[in-house]
């Protein structure tokens, strides 16, 4: 038999090594990314701000393919241009070809710009290791202070209606303007507007709102259907599969359920309220504020107080039978048995599914997604749909990822909170062995 | 309170399942419904005039939903597989292996499960953009990993040490090394938690819906989700398609939970439940 030389603690710390490390860079880096990213002004649908960039730089590509346009145009405008607006234009073009020389001091461009002036020859993309370039201050001021003289200059010539293109003339300047690129960084600004944003707060009422609601009705319930069929009876192994069946199905599949059933035509569920009179017309589920709100809520509870009535059941199970068969003997009332045995007893269970039906609840986004979008009038949307909206629909990053910080760090806080409270149980049976 | 039920309670038991089993049972009516018996008049009947199955051939030949089925189950097939041989290994070193700082391990697992998926998406995003991996199926893989991956390690753990210690006593006694003690005794007795497990996985594989919506938007490469939310148009909801369509998913789903059901049920509560 062969033998590894390999000690137990050795071995062990290989196991996990896979798990730790995938861990850490598919679950710690991003978040500590996303919360760099929150201090930067991205944009995806700016072609300058689409990467962190902590100092001035050069996008090279934009560069070498609009600086040939410049020289060329300068040259056109001035051959055809006569007596001093000649001069002017060819003094113009000179100071541009100094600006490119004085940048192409730097080994590094100069070598970069022909290789990226030879890939853009033959049509093929520009690899993202040579487009970015960090430049300078002095380089910075110079291209500004340059680009600077031939803009204005060149404006000042097409008012006075010397040039034969002066429509031109603007965008060649602007096209390498562009190519500039300046810090995005903005640090807590985003921080900053959104504590004073009424729509985001908003966003974080809404989250509360739904979290204690729909929690507290699941738990009510929950405990409840789970103290009810701690029975013997025919048929339990039935009413757990059905128990497990909201569960298992996708969650947006159940919001377009509901959402079908909600609908303000032909929703049945809205037709049987609108019939024992719960609300006047059925168009009111999805389009009212309240409505709106009231229906994501209903869709929760349906969709997670099995879930929930399911490990508290499980709970229930490991009460020693003969702890309620004493307090009977001792005369104790059912409630007294509630609150003395059941309750106490179940602590840790009751802690544990809450503590991740709440997680879940705050971080809620699929259910609202399909179900009402954050609608109507942003009743039901929540701190994840606002994040979500800013960076996909807005294109937003930096923003949208504050605002998931902002998520995150409400996740953490409840997570402490109910840890302090659970302490020791919940730590002390990992830490077994 | 192990009380034998009365006739009330059975009332009651069929009134719940009722409840909880309702919108399926009517999703099933609707998906069977023809259009003019799906609006106006006969909205709310329960009898289908009618029943056809066009609505689930069209779900089939009109939109390329057997192509997100079959995104689903590669992409929640494969990140089931490799997350769960990955937390095969972790779990049964922190489970049996004394080496130091498994709590803190554990701990860090446990945080990650809470983690929010949105406080991640957008580094994700820009880093599967710039890789070129948005609309592939290592691209939804990669980032299950977040949830699928604390998720077998935790429930693993739990399922590993319920294995007696003797076992791993008796084997060291007879000189196996590490490797083949954790290869031939444990997982071979592990292998039900394992399987249990690995339904949990693929089940919040297949539901995930955030990381499906953002990176992968090409038609061909959506997942069912994602599928069927974006079924509806700007004006128009094909109620009857997605209906058809929530029942071909939620068909199998209900199979595998009836079947497993024991097995899902004990994956679910020995996390939280201490026995």
């Amino acid at each position: 038999m062969k033998r590894t030389s390999m000690s137990e603690k050795q071995m062990g710390y290989l196991l996990i090594l896979p798990a730790i490390v995938i861990i850490l860079v598919i679950a710690i880096w991003p978040v500590m990314r996303s919360f760099w990213i929150s201090l930067h002004d991205i944009r995806l649908n700016d072609p300058t701000k689409t990467e962190v960039h902590n100092s001035y730089g050069l996008d090279m590509e934009r560069y070498v393919s609009t600086l040939p346009n410049l020289l060329r145009y300068l040259k056109k405008e001035a051959d055809s241009a006569q007596g001093s607006v000649k001069d002017q234009l060819l003094t113009l073009r000179q100071q541009a070809e100094h600006m490119n020389a004085m940048l192409r001091q730097t080994g590094e461009i100069a070598s970069r710009y022909q290789k990226i002036d030879q890939l853009l020859l033959e049509f093929k993309p520009v690899p993202n290791e040579l487009k970015y370039v960090e430049l300078s201050n002095e380089q910075i001021d110079s291209i500004r202070s340059t680009l600077n003289t031939i803009g204005t200059t060149l404006n000042d010539l097409g008012k006075q209606k010397q040039l034969s293109k002066p429509e031109g003339a603007l965008g060649v300047v602007q096209g390498i303007t562009a190519s500039v690129i300046e810090p995005n960084y903005v640090g807590f600004a985003y921080y900053k507007q959104f504590l004073t944003d009424s729509r985001m707060w908003g966003a974080l009422y809404n989250t509360l709102f739904f979290t204690v609601v729909s929690v507290a009705i699941e738990l009510v319930l929950g405990l409840w259907i789970a103290m009810l069929i701690n029975k013997q009876f025919i048929g339990r192994g039935l009413v757990r599969a059905t128990v497990l069946i909201p569960w298992a199905i996708p969650t947006v599949i159940s919001a377009m359920m509901w959402k079908y059933l909600y609908d303000g035509q032909n929703g049945m569920v809205a037709h049987l309220f609108e019939v024992t009179g719960l609300v006047s017309d059925m168009g009111v589920l999805l389009t009212t504020k309240a409505g709106a709100m009231f229906s994501v809520i209903l869709a929760d509870v349906w969709k997670t107080t099995p879930f929930m009535a399911l490990l508290l059941f499980a709970g229930l199970q490991t009460i020693p039978h003969s702890l309620y068969e004493a307090a009977q003997v001792d005369g104790a009332s059912r409630t007294q048995q509630f609150f003395r045995i059941t309750l106490p007893m179940l602590k840790s269970t009751l802690l544990v599914s809450l503590l991740f039906r709440t997680l879940d609840a705050f971080r809620v986004f699929d259910l609202i997604y399909a179900l009402t979008g954050g609608g109507p009038a942003n009743s039901t949307e929540t701190i994840s749909i606002l994040a979500y909206k800013t960076m996909f629909a807005q294109m937003s990053f930096g923003e949208g990822s504050a605002l998931a910080v902002i998520v995150f760090l409400c996740v953490a806080l409840i997570s402490i909170g109910y840890i302090k409270i659970l302490g020791a149980d919940l730590l002390g049976e990992s830490g077994g062995r | 309170m192990q009380k034998k039920a009365g006739p009330l309670f059975y009332v009651f038991l069929v009134l719940f399942i009722f409840i909880v089993m309702f919108p399926f049972l009517w999703i099933l009516i609707a998906a069977l419904k023809p259009p003019s018996e799906l609006f106006g008049e006969r909205a709310f009947d329960f009898i289908i005039q009618n029943p056809s199955f066009d609505n689930f051939v069209r779900v089939f030949t009109e939109r390329p939903f057997a192509r997100y089925l079959w995104n689903s189950t590669v992409v929640a097939a494969l990140t089931t597989l490799y997350s769960i041989t990955i937390a095969s290994f972790a779990a049964y070193a922190i489970a049996w292996l004394s080496f130091r700082g498994k709590a803190i391990i554990l701990g860090i697992v446990l945080a990650v499960s809470m983690f929010p998926q949105i406080a991640t998406i957008s580094p994700i995003f820009m880093f599967m953009q710039s890789m070129g991996l948005t609309n592939s199926y290592l691209g939804l893989i990669i980032p299950y990993t977040t949830f699928a991956l604390p998720l077998a390690i935790w429930n693993l753990t739990i399922f590993f040490r319920k294995i007696p210690i003797d076992l791993g006593e008796a084997a060291k006694v007879d000189g196996a090394t590490i490797w083949q003690t954790m290869t031939r005794v444990f997982f071979p007795l592990a292998m039900p938690g394992v399987f249990t497990t690995a339904i949990l996985v693929f089940i919040a594989a297949w539901n995930e819906f955030l990381f499906a919506l953002t990176l992968n938007t090409q038609e061909t490469m959506k997942t069912v989700p994602v599928g069927i939310v974006m079924f509806q148009g700007m004006f128009t909801v094909p109620w009857g398609e997605i209906s058809a369509a929530s029942i071909i998913v939620t068909v199998p789903l209900v199979i595998m939970v009836l079947i497993f059901q024991r097995r899902i049920i004990s994956g679910l509560t020995s996390g939280a439940v201490k026995e």
